[in-house]
């Protein structure tokens, strides 16, 4: 990998009002160059767009990594019985990413400008929004930015005399965290409960209304729009092979500045804490645990956490993932055992309920995690902890069950001695008093 | 191997299936066992249980659910590897952890998938210690008990109601381990077919109400026998215990009523016991006294003897052997023409089968491509058969219009004005429906019985009718679109066993007039007719033959009790004209007599015995007069003529509006059940909604 710099220069940012300094509507995304050659994107054959796509190697960024371009290529012709669609996933719902709640209310347009690219990509005439329930001032502002795009020829019919039509829908969630799992988004988009299809049928075959359908988490979709402008070979400067591009890393937890960070991919994590965040509370030395990419992946101690690069295959060598890139820093002060406590309790609660695992696992892991992490059971109790997390891993039909137990898998991989301190000093306690 | 077959490997044994199989097809095909909850061949696929997990290799690392999973060609296939015994391990560990395990007192013991998978596929052991999550049960009517802290929520009963039986106010609110099925607000279901979801219930979860706490399946004999609440004759094993029924479940049968039966045949079974005549009657001044079957015949002997008119009315609901036995004691023994079987107005033409039969057959259903009904309400006339009609409307788009009343069959259908007229202007129309209609392959008119009898002209409707199928080119070599709707069963037996007037007998309205001069000197009434107690009373004496206490019995100077239909073997002929047979499951209560034997009794006390003594040889005589009968359970095409009809076409609206579905007969009237039932149903909403 050649030597890329440690902070992305302004010119090279996808996202240039992240921070939301600047002026987040049309005039000021025009001013950070935006909709820049739109009117030739938007004359391409849909082919060349894909092509470029796939040629930027860009990956999904909700969390699964799946690459857009070939996504994009599982779409077929447009047919006349049968619309194509695209869909974002606004539903940003995992616990540590506030990623795309920044580019929704900061810079609207990157995504309403992605949007009208992919859909012209996919021989689409309507595009879907869908907006996690929660960001509703978010969803207004995206709202007035599709209003603009209209008012200023970008999206409608015939958009600059190109001859393609584009219409883009806002659709609020209610609140629910399954329906960012796409076929339970498109379940709830079509007003039903939000439940994961069965697959096969994909989307891309058989999704919104039966038609085929492509969904693109939000900031993937923003990119398109850089890519598009400013080329592959751009592009391709950051990050590995395979991991190329710039990133949103939303970093919270112990660290001295937590928020949103774009930087360039495989950017050590330590350099990510450190030169962006502000570094850990009380010095890296004081680490104990990180958690790199959002609730559901596993977390990294220390030692890994000082040689891991952020991006897709370096995180997924030790076992865990990039996910949502939503960096959680723990420092020794942190009580480990209950934070994991509480993401269990979230995964319990936002367990859709169609799947027995699920279900039923997922409420007893739970109260598994809430009883041991304090102490109160015994040391065979965790390796039952262990077998049910894998009775219920790759058994559903969807992957919530499996995002659910890999944190609790993480935590027992590597602190597993936490736990059986706390039973020890428990039954110390217990003996104490009896 | 054609292009549409492909070939699989499971357990190392190769099956051929169709294209667009599923996994579990291929096993199914194999008889290779796979435990499901979730799958049911006649619901849709929800893949959620995570029971019927198989491996399939080179696939992900991890098991597939078999009912959902499209089988490839070439595919291996393991249902017994270690990765699918250890899933299923784990999916009955889950199932059961929140499941109560109160068998013991749980109704569905004895018959429960959830008790056999246990045993079956799940561990003997688990490590599960945390408290167990309990949930309300819920009051959704008299139909149905739930205990829904037995719910593993494999959603067939929603797939049911939303799907089959088209409520759509049953279903699943909350999330994961708070997820509940029931009503979204508090009332009870209002579908005829809910009972179907006690069946489908894989747990103890929704159970038969009436039944509740009544007996162990283990204890019940099982006999096969016929619903004749409604005229689709739908297929019933009768439970029964020490003589006394029990309960009544469906019978598969893909050709009348695929698994499904109406609420009426599942809970009505208490009526045969509520209100049975047990023992003959005689009337002795305004009392009527119990006496000897001897004493009742002797009755009867004297009152017959030298009179001159003796008029007799079959009902529904009667059975082939009983309604020939009948008529030949009439006609024959008795020698009185004025015989008939038809309601007032409802002239059918017993020599004409195809003008009173459903020629397509109720499977046709499923190669129609347009349906008109006329003066029909088959969701309450014939629930299961609207099911069917629902499924096509929905699955194979197929047009659905409606001649009569407007509707609400749970299903889109073209409302084409109430006046029967209608039908001669779509033979002539061009556009619209009626294009539809000509434009179709595999036409479909069905046109209610019932409504008809009603309507003055209503073999001018029948002929109407018959020549727009005529003219929509729905008579054919092979098909064959014009069709009856009996919504009450009897009626087609009656028919094919001749029970219509012999030349220069008065029919039913003919019979209904001299009963108003008082010309009538003996008059028989064969269970529920179309006559009311009061004509009744005009009659210089009457005889009554039925099953229950009614009105019409409280009228009649002599009282023979009768047999239920499941207290005889009996051949029964539906809406097709499809003949269908019972099996007799419990005896006659007390003194009761089964119909034709009492028939036969009479007709040699009378001095000229019916030539028949037993029931073979009374079939023997029924097939002499319809051939039909000789093969059960076929369904044949008969000759097609169009009905002869001097009257024209009036403007009278049908009407086929069923006021009381759950007491639109003398025998649902005696069941306690349907009383409870319909109350429910009756209730305004508001009142139902009590929040809770």
């Amino acid at each position: 990998m050649a030597r890329q710099p440690i902070k992305l220069k302004d010119e090279d940012k996808v996202f240039g009002n992240l921070d939301g300094s600047g002026d987040w509507s049309l005039k000021g995304y025009k001013k950070r160059r935006g909709y820049v050659g739109y009117k030739k994107v938007m004359k391409m054959p849909r082919t060349k767009i894909i092509d470029t796509i796939k040629a930027s190697a860009l990956r999904g960024r909700g969390g699964a990594g799946f690459p857009t371009g070939l996504k994009w290529s599982f779409m077929p012709e447009p047919s006349a019985d049968k619309p194509n669609y695209l869909v974002c996933n606004a539903d940003e719902g995992e616990p540590g990413t506030c990623k795309d709640r920044d580019i929704l209310r900061y810079d609207p347009h990157t995504l309403v400008e992605g949007m009208a690219i992919g859909c012209k990509a996919l021989g689409a005439k309507v595009g879907y929004i869908y907006v996690r329930g929660e960001y509703y001032d978010e969803s207004s502002r995206l709202q007035l930015a599709i209003d603009e795009a209209y008012k200023a020829g970008l999206l409608g019919k015939n958009i600059q005399g190109t001859g393609v039509d584009v219409d883009l829908y806002l659709h609020l969630g209610a609140g629910a965290y399954i329906c960012g799992e796409e076929t339970a988004l498109l379940e709830s988009l079509e007003g039903k409960k939000g439940q994961p299809r069965l697959k096969p049928p994909f989307p891309a075959g058989f999704g919104l209304y039966g038609c085929p359908t492509t969904i693109n988490n939000v900031e993937t979709l923003a990119q398109v729009s850089a890519i598009m402008r400013n080329g592959v070979e751009w592009w391709t400067k950051f990050g590995r092979p395979n991991n190329h591009g710039t990133k949103i890393f939303s970093v919270s937890g112990s660290v001295k500045k937590p928020g949103n960070y774009e930087a360039p991919m495989s950017i050590p994590m330590k350099t990510l804490i450190e030169k962006y965040a502000g570094g850990v509370i009380g010095g890296w030395d004081n680490l104990q645990a990180v958690i790199p990419g959002g609730s559901s992946t596993p977390m990294l101690n220390a030692k890994q956490a000082s040689e891991v690069l952020m991006d897709f295959d370096d995180l997924r060598e030790l076992g865990t993932g990039l996910g949502t890139a939503a960096v959680i820093v723990m420092n020794k002060e942190v009580d480990l055992l209950a934070v994991m406590t509480r993401i269990s309790a979230f995964y319990k609660h936002e367990s859709c309920g169609q799947c027995t695992p699920c279900r039923e696992g997922v409420g007893w892991v739970y109260g598994l995690m809430e009883r041991l992490s304090r102490g109160e059971g015994s040391k065979e109790e965790l390796d039952h902890l262990f077998a049910i997390t894998k009775k219920i891993e790759g058994k559903t039909i969807c992957a919530f069950a499996d995002g659910a137990m890999w944190p609790v898998q993480g935590t027992l991989k590597h602190f597993k001695h936490l736990f059986e301190e706390r039973i020890k000093q428990n039954k110390k306690r217990t003996k104490k008093s009896a | 191997m054609s292009d549409n077959t492909i070939t699989l490997s499971v357990d190392g044994q190769e099956v051929e299936v169709t294209r667009g199989s599923t996994v579990l097809d291929a096993c199914k095909k194999l008889e290779i066992e796979v435990p499901h909850f979730c799958f049911h061949k006649r619901l849709s696929i929800a893949g959620n249980c995570r029971m019927c997990l198989v491996e399939i290799e080179g696939g992900p690392p991890k098991p597939a659910a078999s009912c959902a999973m499209p089988a490839g060609d070439g595919m291996v296939v393991h249902t017994n590897s270690k990765m699918v015994v250890d899933a299923r391990k784990g999916t009955m560990e889950f199932l059961l952890i929140n499941h109560p395990l109160d068998c013991p007192i749980c109704d569905q013991g004895g018959e429960c998938d959830l008790q056999d998978m246990a045993v079956g596929y799940g561990s003997d052991v688990s490590h599960y210690v945390e408290g167990k999550r309990a949930v309300e049960d819920k009051d959704i009517g008299e139909k149905i008990k739930t205990v829904m802290t037995r719910c593993i929520h494999c959603m067939r009963c929603v797939r049911f109601a939303t799907e089959v039986a088209g409520i759509e106010e049953f279903g699943a609110t909350g999330r994961g381990s708070h997820v509940k099925v029931g009503t979204y607000v508090k009332h009870a279901l209002r579908s005829e077919l809910s009972g179907n979801m006690i069946d489908l219930c894989p747990v103890g979860a929704l159970t038969s109400k009436p039944y509740a706490f009544v007996a162990r399946p283990w204890e019940l004999e099982r006999t096969p026998a016929v619903d004749v609440m409604d005229g689709l004759g739908s297929l019933i094993e009768v439970h029964h215990r020490a003589g006394k029924v029990m309960r009544i479940v469906p019978r598969e049968c893909d050709a009348v009523n695929e698994e499904w039966i109406s609420d009426t045949a599942r809970f009505s079974y208490d009526a045969l016991t509520h209100e049975r005549l047990t023992a003959p009657l005689l009337k002795k001044g305004r009392k009527q006294e119990g006496a000897s079957w001897e004493k009742a015949f002797d009755a009867v002997k004297r009152a017959l003897k030298g009179k001159e008119t003796v008029a007799a009315l079959a009902g529904a609901r009667h059975s082939a052997e009983d309604l020939y036995a009948f008529n030949a004691l009439m006609k024959e023994t008795i020698e009185t023409p004025h015989v008939d079987s038809r309601a007032e107005n409802m002239l059918l033409d017993a020599t004409n089968r195809s003008s009173y039969i459903m020629n397509s057959a109720v499977s046709g259903l499923d190669e129609a491509d347009v349906i008109l009904l006329v003066g029909c309400d088959p969701r309450l006339e014939m629930p299961v058969l609207n099911a069917r009609i629902r499924r096509n409307a929905l699955k194979r788009n197929v047009a659905v219009a409606s001649i009569g009343t407007p509707l609400n069959l749970t299903y889109d259908v073209e409302d084409l004005g109430a006046n029967p007229d209608v039908l001669t202007k779509l033979a002539t129309a061009r556009s619209g429906f009626a294009k539809t209609l000509k434009n179709a392959k595999k036409p479909m008119i069905i046109v209610g019985v019932q409504a008809l009898s009603t309507c003055k002209d209503s073999l001018a409707i029948i002929a109407a009718a018959q020549t727009l199928a005529e003219k929509v080119g729905a008579v054919t070599p092979h098909w064959n679109g014009f069709n009856m709707l009996h919504q009450h069963m009897g009626l087609v037996a009656a028919l094919d066993m001749g029970v219509v007037p012999a030349p220069k007998g008065m029919h039913t309205g003919q019979i209904k007039k001299a009963l108003q001069a008082g010309k009538v000197d003996v008059l028989f009434v064969y269970g529920d007719t179309d006559i009311t107690p009061e004509e009744m009373a005009k009659a210089k004496y009457s005889i009554y033959l039925g099953t229950h206490d009614t009105a019409l019995s409280q009228q009649a100077n002599v009282v023979l009790p009768t047999a239920a239909y499941t207290e005889k073997s009996a051949l029964w002929a539906n809406t097709e004209g499809r003949v269908l047979e019972a099996q007799k499951a419990v005896n006659p209560p007390l003194n009761a007599k089964e119909d034709w034997k009492i028939f036969r009794a009479l007709s040699a006390h009378l001095g000229e015995a019916l030539p028949f003594d037993t029931l073979e040889q009374l079939r023997g005589k029924i097939v002499e007069q319809n051939a039909v009968y000789a093969s059960v359970a076929e369904h044949t095409l008969p000759e097609w003529s169009v009905v002869k009809s001097k009257m024209k076409v009036s403007s009278k609206k049908l009407d086929a509006s069923v006021a009381q579905f759950y007491l639109n007969n003398s025998f649902l009237r005696a069941s306690a059940a349907m009383h409870r039932i319909q109350a429910e149903s009756d209730a305004p909403e508001t009142e139902l909604r009590r929040v809770g």
